[in-house]
């Protein structure tokens, strides 16, 4: 069974506002997969949804096996969240913290201070553990509203946008918490509005915009779904551009670009590369200047989805 | 079993505030006391009127006023943190615990009961310095559980206001709930002295019952017919408002 | 300059408008008060050397409007504090503008919404009591002195919020409100209050500014209590206005 399974989730607000427009979700156990949209797209909504905050209006979900609306408490002991604010008190220490957590999650004493030194360890916040959250810095809040997300040892995780606002350094500190998740088994949710962050983490993406999933699949899948890879050529001066068009029809369809000696080419054959391109050109006596494959991202899945590029894709 | 631990570690929390801010526990305290003490200042020489039977300690007969006013501000601190607490995202932490609800709301009330012999302690003992006399130790921890009650009532109310609104701008709500079920009582005078419509509403107002219970050992001596209905209209209150607070946790998310 | 003031004060009294959750306190609280005041003491009009009212309700209205008019300066000083923190503060400060303005703008609004505060409280008194006694030329009285004193209030609140620069400060002075009021004879006679209190109400301006406006309303104490009120509120509106724009120099000097 899915670890977490969606069928026509929906969620409107007063002023029969959509904010979930009936969506579909099936992860599988072990699943680390990356939801990804813009502000305002729904993924809040969605999250808040699947760990019990929010009542779907429509439709059903089931996490861990157990239905979000009939059995909440069900869910809740088998999920671990952190949340967008990684709301902490700043008055208590990280130590505080984790136990607090786990005496929630009903945990014995003696259990939850084993737990805690042991993720308190593992997300590097051992010499922090006993200051006031207060003065922790927005890393070292993410990665305590981690370890505390674990406490219990929960089947599936739920990470709402966990770097955003984090520096480089502290958000490739996260992406190695989460990969290591991966080897353990644990299902992980994860919304972000980095297409970097989904590529790099994710196991499968879907990408949602005004409600509604647009996309789905591993991040390979998308890319090549949304179009191959093409090359960009710049060619040497003198050169004429309709002769390499002819020589480099072998390989893709090539399209004007927008200086006279330059030539894109939209590659139809998946295995040829810049190699062919330039044995091709050299064979009908052109010289190149300059040659670049661009690989297809996921803003251009995005783009092509949703006619938007996404906010955070320039990171 | 698992409820003898969530509540005591929900209510620690809620205490660290005054613990670890200095000061926190000042305008709760300070207020009621500036109250009380204006109050007997100001209308101290209404005790001549035949209608308090020659009781000549006006400071007396307000002190258990401002107890329960201390607990009427407790109760709607307890409401204002957890507003903010709402603001600031850490209740969805709360609401995604596998406890029931009704701990959830017993951690936040219990909190506010231990809160309130704070401003308790202190009235009592600004009572003692100004005058008045000692009561009696059972008079003192009659008085004391009656105010704890009345915190978590009011706690209840800063509750059910928080999770309508969400929002700490509807602090002024939860204030004026207390103000109003503290004052409109017997608060000033004997209720035969009352003009026609308060004694109305003094009848009718359980405070005013909780009133009698907390104050009979400050101005005489401690009666089981004015101590029974005390505990009862507390509780009832309690019961009532707790209720309305659960239903208000049970409907969020949706 | 007098339209740079006006323009200030108009915006001013627009925003407090505009923000019920800021007015309704300062109208309700009072209210209250002073229901629970008249319901429960009605009967100390029986004491001996209690002045001749028409009824206790009728004595307590401007102990109400004194309250209200105390919480409407609080409030001019904590919307002030929270301009300073939000940074709106230093756009009027860089407006070409004299700095005064800033001052009068406020304490010109302060006296407007201290109008609406005095027109609530006689209108409670004309459904609830025995209205003004002194008829139409008593109530004007009430809000010469009224919208003076508010003036005044309002001076305190700038001055608290030049000097703190912060919300919190300013709203910790809540209570020093009551302080005031209860060293005052605004609640009850000066003659009938304890021991040392009614020594501390004679000195203190706030007396004589509740009994002038008590004046008219209960229709004893005549003209000499008017003036004395309304000389009081002058005082009290020129000291803080002078004080808030020193404190408001003091501050554009500090940074």
């Amino acid at each position: 069974m899915p670890a977490i399974q969606a069928k026509g989730l929906e969620r409107r607000f007063k002023g029969d506002i959509k904010a979930v427009d009936g969506i579909d979700l099936a992860i599988e156990p072990g699943e680390i997969y990356g939801f990804l949209g813009p502000n305002g797209a729904g993924k809040t909504t969605t999250v808040r949804m699947l760990v019990t905050l929010l009542m779907p209006t429509g439709g059903q979900a089931l996490v861990a096996g157990h239905d979000v609306a009939k059995d909440p408490s069900a869910v809740r002991r088998n999920i671990g969240v952190a949340l967008q604010e990684a709301a902490l008190d700043p008055l208590m220490t990280g130590n505080e913290l984790m136990l607090l957590q786990a005496t929630l999650q009903g945990m014995s004493s003696k259990l939850a201070k084993e737990r805690s030194v042991e993720l308190i360890e593992r997300v590097g916040l051992s010499e922090a553990a006993d200051r006031r959250v207060g003065g922790y810095s927005g890393g070292m809040k993410r990665r305590l509203d981690l370890a505390m997300a674990l406490v219990h040892g929960p089947s599936v995780l739920f990470l709402d946008e966990p770097t955003t606002g984090l520096d480089p350094s502290s958000r490739f500190q996260l992406w190695q918490e989460v990969s290591r998740l991966r080897t353990e088994g644990t299902t992980v949710f994860l919304t972000t509005q980095y297409l970097e962050e989904a590529d790099q983490l994710a196991d499968r993406v879907g990408i949602i915009a005004d409600g509604k999933i647009v996309a789905e699949g591993t991040p390979d899948e998308l890319k090549r779904e949304s179009g191959a890879s093409h090359l960009e050529i710049n060619l040497a001066e003198g050169c004429d551009p309709s002769t390499a068009h002819q020589a480099l029809a072998k390989i893709g369809a090539p399209e004007p670009a927008a200086e006279q000696r330059d030539v894109r080419v939209r590659l139809t054959d998946e295995n040829a590369g810049v190699a062919d391109a330039v044995r091709l050109l050299d064979d009908a006596g052109i010289m190149v200047e300059e040659i670049e494959l661009v690989r297809p991202s996921l803003d251009d899945v995005f783009m092509e989805k949703t006619g938007r590029h996404l906010e955070g894709s320039g990171d | 079993m698992k409820g003898a631990q969530v509540v005591p570690a929900l209510a620690r929390r809620a205490l660290n505030e005054i613990l670890r801010v200095p000061g926190a526990a000042i305008p709760g305290v300070l207020a009621p006391t500036v109250f009380m003490l204006g109050i007997s200042a100001v209308f101290g020489n209404v005790t001549q009127l035949p209608g308090f039977n020659g009781l000549d300690d006006y400071l007396a007969f307000v002190l258990p006023v401002g107890l329960l006013q201390g607990a009427g501000f407790t109760g709607a601190a307890t409401g204002v943190n957890l507003a903010r607490d709402i603001e600031q995202g850490w209740f969805d932490r709360l609401l995604l615990a596998p406890v029931s609800r009704p701990l959830l709301l017993a951690g936040l009330i219990s909190s506010a009961s231990l809160r309130a012999l704070i401003p308790t302690t202190t009235l009592v003992a600004v009572g003692l310095l100004f005058g008045v006399k000692f009561p009696g130790i059972v008079e003192l921890l009659i008085a004391a559980s009656l105010v704890m009650l009345l915190a978590a009532c009011t706690a209840c109310w800063g509750t059910i206001i928080a999770l309508k609104f969400k929002t700490q701008q509807a602090a002024p709500l939860m204030q004026i709930g207390s103000f109003v079920a503290v004052l409109f009582t017997a608060a000033y005078a004997p209720k035969q002295m009352l003009q026609p419509w308060l004694k109305g509403v003094a009848t009718v107002n359980p405070v005013n019952y909780v009133l009698t219970g907390v104050r009979q050992g400050f101005i005489g001596n401690v009666t089981w017919a004015d101590t029974w209905p005390a505990y009862l209209a507390a509780f009832a209150l309690l019961t009532v408002l707790a209720s309305f607070a659960i239903r208000g946790l049970m409907r969020m998310g949706r | 300059m007098i339209s740079a003031t006006l323009a200030l004060a108009s915006r001013a009294l627009t925003v407090a408008l505009r923000r019920p959750q800021y007015l309704m306190p300062m109208l309700v609280f009072p209210s209250l008060l002073l229901a629970v005041n008249s319901g429960g003491l009605s009967q100390a009009q029986n004491l001996p050397g209690f002045p001749p009212v028409p009824s206790f309700f009728d004595f307590q209205i401007p102990a109400a409007i004194s309250q209200s008019l105390l919480l409407g300066g609080v409030g001019t000083g904590i919307a002030v504090a929270l301009e300073l923190e939000l940074g709106f503060f230093e756009r009027l400060v860089a407006a070409p503008i004299p700095r005064s303005s800033i001052v009068l703008g406020r304490l010109l609004a302060a006296a407007a919404i201290a109008a609406v505060q005095v027109t609530w409280f006689l209108g409670l008194g004309m459904i609830f009591g025995h209205g003004v006694a002194d008829g139409f030329i008593g109530a004007l009285a009430v809000y010469a002195i009224g919208c003076t004193a508010a003036v005044g209030f309002a001076g305190i609140g700038l001055t608290l919020a030049f000097r703190a620069g912060n919300a919190s400060s300013v709203q910790g002075i809540f209570p020093l409100v009551f302080v005031v009021l209860f060293l005052s004879s605004a609640f009850f006679p000066v003659d009938l209050l304890t021991s040392p209190v009614n020594e501390i109400a004679r000195w203190n301006p706030l007396s004589y500014i509740a009994t002038g406006m008590r004046a008219p309303i209960i229709g004893y104490g005549g003209t000499k209590a008017f003036l004395e009120g309304l000389a009081a509120a002058a005082g009290v509106a020129i000291f803080f206005g002078v004080l808030a724009t020193h404190a408001l120099h003091r501050r554009l000097r500090m940074g």
